[in-house]
C-alpha cells in the first residue's frame, strides 16, 4: 500500500470518526431528551442540528486550564491515549464486501486490543488530575473495565468459532445466506447468550449507564473527567462515543451478519448503509438503556462481572466447542 | 501477630493513625498487605456536588470505596428566618416560612397558623380546616414526587425525574391556580387561609387524579420495580430503631424502621381525624424501606386528595384575619406531619405585635443527624443513596 | 424473574417517548397565568385612567421587605399629592400582602413575570410619579365616589 494510500485511509477514519462523534452527540441529545418528554436541541440551526457543531467550537476555543498541581505530563497526554486507541479501532471494521481500512487475519483481535488500551488512558486522567473524585473514578475504571474486557472476549468467541476465523471480513462473510430456509443466517440466534453478554459487556466498556461508575455524575461528578476541559475534555468525549459506535459496529459483526441484509444479496453500494443502519440501531438500544436504568453499585458491579458474566461465558465456550465438534457426528449418526 | 486474621489487622491497626474495621467485602488481610501504608482519603461531599440537595457539605472519610466515617457541616444556606420572624407581624411571618421548606411551603404555614391560633385561642371555620389539608396533602404529593425523582437521580436513573416534572407540573398548576404561587404561597394565616378554591380548579384535581395513579406506578416501576435498584438499596443505610428515636428521628425516615407514628393520626389536626387513610410502615429502616414507606405515603396521598376534593364543606373559608394580631403572652406548640416528619413551631409571645421568640422544629435537621450512623460503612454509592433517602431540604435544616 | 422490571422500566422509557415531549417552547409560546398568580405589583386606576391610590401608606407599612416607598407632599390646604410611589421589583418576593393590605384596591399583583433586566436601574420602577392622591381629587371635585 502506497504512503499515499495509507494517509487517504487515516484521513478517511478520521473523517468517519469526527462525523460520528458530531452526530451520535446529536442523536443521544435527542433520544434521551424523547424519552424523558424533553424535545432535546432545536435551537442552533434547523432541528438544532448545529447545536454540536457549536459545541465543537467552543470547546476547540476554550481555554485549555490545567491545575496547578497536576501531574503535567500525565495530564496532558492522558486524552490522547483515550482517543488514539478508540481512533485506531476503526482499522478492522469491515465496512462492505470490499470497504475496509485494511484487512487483518486477526483483525478482531486487534478492535479488542485496541479498546482495552482505553482505561490505562481513564487511569492516567484520574492519577494525574490530582483530585481525590478524579482518582475514584480513574481508579473504577480500570478496576472495571478491565474486568470487563474478559467477559466481553468471551462472548465473541462463539461467533470466532462459528465461523472459523478472527477476521472480520470472513466472519460477516460466514453469516449470509439461510438456514432451514427462511432463518438468516446471522450468528445472534445460535449465540442468543453470547449476545447478550456481549451487550452488557460492551455497554460497561463504554461506561454508559448502568455501568458509569467511572464518571457516575451523581457520586463522583464526572469521575476522572473532572479536571479537564477544553479539547482535552472534548477528545474524552469524542472517544466516549467513538468506542460506543465501535463496540456496537463490532457487535454488529459478530452478531448480526455485517454489512448483510437478511435474506436478499445486498449491493457493493448499499452494503456500507446497511452496516452503519444497523450498527446505530445498536447505538439507540444502547441510549434507551442509558435514558431506563439506574446505576448499579461498584462492589456489585464488579461481583456480577466475575460471579455471572465471566461463568456464563466460559461455559458458553464450553459447551458450543462440544456442540460444534460433536454437531457433525450427531448428524452423521442420524443420517445414517 | 497471632494466627487470627481479624487479629492481625487489629494489632497493625493498633499504631496506625486509622485503626478501623476491615475493608468491605474482606474477612481476612491477604498476606503482605497489612504491611501497606494506607492512607484514609477524606473528601469534602459539596457544598457544591450534585448530590447533596442543596448546598450541604459533608466531609467522608474514605477507605477505598468504604465510607469509614462522615460528618455533616450545614449551615450554608442560613438565612436567619427564626431571628426575622421577631421583627414581622404574626400574619407576616408566613411569608418566611415558605422559604424555610421550599419544598413543600403549606406544611410551615399551617404549623405557623395553628401555633398562633392555640396561643391566640381562634376559632377556624371548619372549610379553613378542609382547604388547609387539601393544600397539604397536594403539597406533600409535590414534595414526595421531588424525592422520588432526585432520589432516582441520586441511584443514576434520569427518566423517573423528568416524568416526575410533568406529574409535579399538574399538581402545582393547581397549587398556583389556588394560591397564587408556586412556590411562595403565603397563602395560610392564622385565623384561616387568604382564598377559597376558585372556580374550575375542582376539574384540575380531578383531571390529575385520573392520571396520578398511572404516572405513580410507572415511576414506581422505573425504580422500586427495578432489579438494579432494588439490589442497591436493600441493607443498605440501615437505621435501626433505637438510633432512630435517639436522634428524633420522624416522619417517613422513623416510619420505615417501623415505628408506627404519624401525627395526622396521632395528633389530630385540621381535618384528618374525619378522613381515612392508612399509615404505611417499614421493618428494617434501610434504603428500600424508606422507599416503599414513602411510595406508600404518595398512594395514601392520592386517596386522601380524593376525600378531601370530594367531601370538601361549604362555608366561610375564613374567620377574622387581622393585619395588627394581639396575641397574649404565653406559649404553644404546633405540629404537622410534613413529608419530612413532624414540623414543628414553638412559639412565645409577649403580649406584643411581634412574636417574642420563634423556633422551628425541622424534621429534616434531625433526621439529616443520622448521618454518621447512616452512612458509615457503606461505600460511596451507598452514602448518596442514602442521603438521598433521607429527604432532606437544606433550607428548612440551616433555615 | 430477575431481570423483568428491567425489561418493564424499559417498555415504559418507550411508551413515554411516544407520549410526545411535554415542553413549552418559551418564549414563542407562553402558557396562561392562573387568575390569582402573583407578579409585580402594579397600579390601579379607575374609570378615567386616574390612579386610585390615596396615599395612605398602608401598604408602604405591611410590606415585610420595605419595597414600597411613596414620597407624598401636602399643599396647602392639606391635600395630599404622590411625589413619587418607588417599588424596588427587584427585591419583592411577590407576596401579595400590600395588596391584601390596601384598602382601596388601588394596586394589584399584576401578572407580569417577565421581570428579567439587563440594567439593574430597571429593578427600581416608579409606579406613580407627580399625580394627586385619590383623595385630594375626591376632595376638590368630588367625582369619585
Ligand atoms: S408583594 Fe410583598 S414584598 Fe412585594 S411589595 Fe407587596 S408586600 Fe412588599
Ligand atoms: S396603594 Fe393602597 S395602601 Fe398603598 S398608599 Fe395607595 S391607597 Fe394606601
Amino acid at each position: 500500500m502506497s504512503a499515499l494510500g495509507i494517509l487517504g485511509r487515516f484521513a478517511a477514519m478520521l473523517v468517519l470518526l469526527l462525523v460520528n462523534g458530531v452526530v451520535l452527540i446529536y442523536m443521544l441529545r435527542k433520544v434521551l431528551g424523547r424519552l424523558h418528554l424533553r424535545i432535546g436541541p432545536n435551537r442552533v440551526g434547523p432541528f438544532g442540528l448545529l447545536q454540536t457543531t457549536n459545541d465543537v467550537i467552543k470547546l476547540l476555543t476554550k481555554e485549555d486550564l490545567r491545575p496547578d498541581s497536576a501531574d503535567a505530563w500525565l495530564f496532558n497526554i492522558a486524552p490522547y491515549l483515550i482517543f488514539v486507541p478508540s481512533f485506531m479501532a476503526y482499522i478492522p471494521l469491515v465496512f462492505g464486501p470490499t470497504l475496509a481500512v485494511t484487512n487483518l487475519d486477526t483483525g478482531l483481535l486487534l478492535a479488542f486490543a485496541l479498546t482495552s488500551l482505553v482505561p490505562l488512558g481513564v487511569l492516567m486522567a484520574g492519577w494525574s488530575s490530582n483530585s481525590k473524585w478524579s482518582l475514584i473514578g480513574g481508579m473504577r475504571a480500570a478496576g472495571l473495565q478491565i474486568a470487563y474486557e474478559v467477559p466481553l472476549l468471551l462472548s465473541a468467541l462463539g461467533p470466532v468459532m462459528m465461523a472459523g476465523s478472527l477476521d472480520p471480513a470472513r466472519i460477516v462473510a460466514a453469516q449470509s445466506g439461510v438456514w432451514l430456509g427462511f432463518i438468516p443466517r446471522w450468528f445472534v440466534i445460535p449465540q442468543i447468550l453470547a449476545f447478550v453478554v456481549y451487550a452488557i459487556a460492551s455497554q460497561a466498556e463504554t461506561q454508559q449507564t448502568p455501568f458509569d461508575m467511572s464518571e457516575a455524575e451523581s457520586e463522583l461528578i464526572t469521575g476522572f473527567a473532572n479536571e479537564y476541559g477544553g479539547m482535552r475534555f472534548g477528545f474524552m468525549y469524542l472517544a466516549e462515543f467513538s468506542n460506543t459506535f465501535i463496540v456496537s459496529a463490532i457487535g454488529t459483526m459478530l452478531f448480526f451478519g455485517g454489512w448483510q441484509l437478511p435474506w436478499v444479496a445486498t449491493p457493493a453500494w448499499l452494503a456500507p448503509f446497511v452496516f452503519i443502519a444497523k450498527t446505530y440501531t445498536g447505538i439507540f438500544v444502547m441510549m434507551w438503556a442509558r435514558g431506563s436504568l439506574p446505576r448499579f453499585r461498584v462492589d456489585q458491579m464488579l461481583s456480577f462481572c466475575w460471579k455471572v458474566l465471566i461463568p456464563v461465558s466460559l461455559a458458553w465456550v464450553v459447551v458450543w466447542a462440544c456442540v460444534q465438534r460433536l454437531w457433525p457426528v450427531v448428524a452423521m449418526a442420524v443420517s445414517r | 501477630m497471632t494466627d487470627d486474621p481479624k487479629m492481625a489487622w487489629a494489632i497493625t491497626a493498633e499504631g496506625s493513625q486509622f485503626p478501623g474495621p476491615l475493608p468491605c467485602g474482606l474477612r481476612c488481610i491477604p498476606r503482605g498487605v497489612d504491611e501497606l501504608a494506607t492512607e484514609h482519603l477524606v473528601l469534602n461531599m459539596g457544598p457544591q456536588h450534585p448530590s447533596t440537595h442543596g448546598v450541604l457539605h459533608i466531609l467522608v472519610e474514605l477507605d477505598g470505596e468504604e465510607v469509614i466515617a462522615a460528618e455533616a457541616s450545614l449551615g450554608y444556606l442560613h438565612r436567619g428566618i427564626e431571628k426575622l420572624a421577631e421583627s414581622r407581624r404574626y400574619h407576616q411571618v408566613p411569608t418566611l416560612l415558605d422559604r424555610a421548606d421550599y419544598v413543600s411551603g403549606l406544611h410551615t404555614e399551617t404549623a405557623w397558623a395553628l401555633a398562633v391560633e392555640q396561643l391566640a385561642g381562634i376559632e377556624v371555620p371548619g372549610k379553613a380546616s378542609w382547604l388547609r389539608a387539601l393544600l397539604m396533602e397536594l403539597n406533600r404529593y409535590a414534595s414526595h414526587l421531588v424525592w422520588l425523582g432526585t432520589f432516582g437521580m441520586d441511584a443514576g436513573a434520569m427518566a423517573p425525574f423528568l416524568y416526575i416534572m410533568r406529574d409535579r407540573e399538574m399538581l402545582l398548576d393547581v397549587i398556583e391556580a389556588i394560591t397564587g404561587s408556586r412556590m411562595m404561597f403565603n397563602y395560610v394565616r392564622p385565623g384561616g387561609v387568604v382564598a377559597d378554591l376558585p372556580a374550575g380548579v375542582d376539574a384540575k384535581i380531578r383531571a390529575w387524579l385520573e392520571v396520578a395513579d398511572t404516572y405513580l406506578s410507572e415511576n414506581d416501576a422505573l425504580l422500586g420495580g427495578n432489579e438494579i435498584f432494588r439490589m442497591r438499596m436493600k441493607g443498605t443505610g440501615v437505621i435501626d430503631r433505637a438510633t432512630a428515636l435517639a436522634f428524633g428521628m420522624t416522619g417517613g425516615c422513623l416510619r420505615a424502621t417501623g415505628v408506627d407514628y404519624d401525627l395526622r393520626r396521632d395528633v389530630p389536626y385540621c381535618a384528618y381525624p374525619e378522613l381515612d387513610f392508612e399509615v404505611p410502615l417499614g421493618v428494617r429502616g434501610d434504603n428500600m424501606d424508606r422507599y416503599d414507606v414513602r411510595v406508600g405515603e404518595m398512594r395514601q396521598c392520592i386517596r386522601l386528595i380524593r376525600q378531601l376534593v370530594d367531601g370538601m364543606p361549604e362555608g366561610e373559608f375564613s374567620g377574622k384575619r387581622s393585619r395588627v394580631l394581639k396575641v397574649p403572652a404565653g406559649e404553644s406548640y404546633a405540629a404537622v406531619e410534613s413529608p419530612r416528619g413532624e414540623l414543628g413551631i414553638h412559639l412565645i409571645s409577649d403580649g406584643g405585635l411581634t412574636p417574642y421568640r420563634m423556633r422551628l422544629r425541622s424534621p429534616a435537621y434531625f433526621n439529616l443527624a443520622v448521618v454518621d450512623e447512616a452512612l458509615a460503612g457503606g461505600l460511596i454509592a451507598d452514602a448518596i443513596v442514602t442521603l438521598g433517602s433521607l429527604d432532606i431540604v437544606l433550607g428548612e435544616i440551616d433555615r | 424473574m430477575w431481570g423483568s422490571g428491567i425489561l418493564k422500566g424499559f417498555a415504559i422509557t418507550m411508551r413515554n417517548m411516544f407520549r410526545g415531549p411535554i415542553t413549552v417552547m418559551y418564549p414563542e409560546q407562553k402558557l396562561t397565568l392562573p387568575e390569582r398568580a402573583r407578579w409585580a405589583v402594579a397600579p390601579r386606576y379607575d374609570a378615567e385612567g386616574r390612579p386610585k391610590c390615596t396615599a395612605c401608606l398602608i401598604c408602604v407599612n405591611e410590606c415585610p421587605d420595605h419595597v414600597l416607598n411613596l414620597e407624598v407632599s401636602k399643599s396647602e390646604d392639606g391635600a395630599k399629592h404622590i411625589d413619587r410611589y418607588v417599588y424596588e421589583v427587584g427585591a419583592c418576593m411577590m407576596c401579595g400582602l400590600c395588596v391584601e393590605a390596601c384598602p382601596f384596591d388601588a394596586i394589584e399583583m399584576s401578572h407580569e413575570y417577565e421581570l428579567a433586566t439587563r440594567d439593574h436601574g430597571d429593578l427600581v420602577r416608579v409606579l406613580l410619579r407627580d399625580v394627586d392622591a385619590a383623595s385630594t381629587r375626591r376632595a376638590k371635585g368630588g367625582d369619585d365616589a
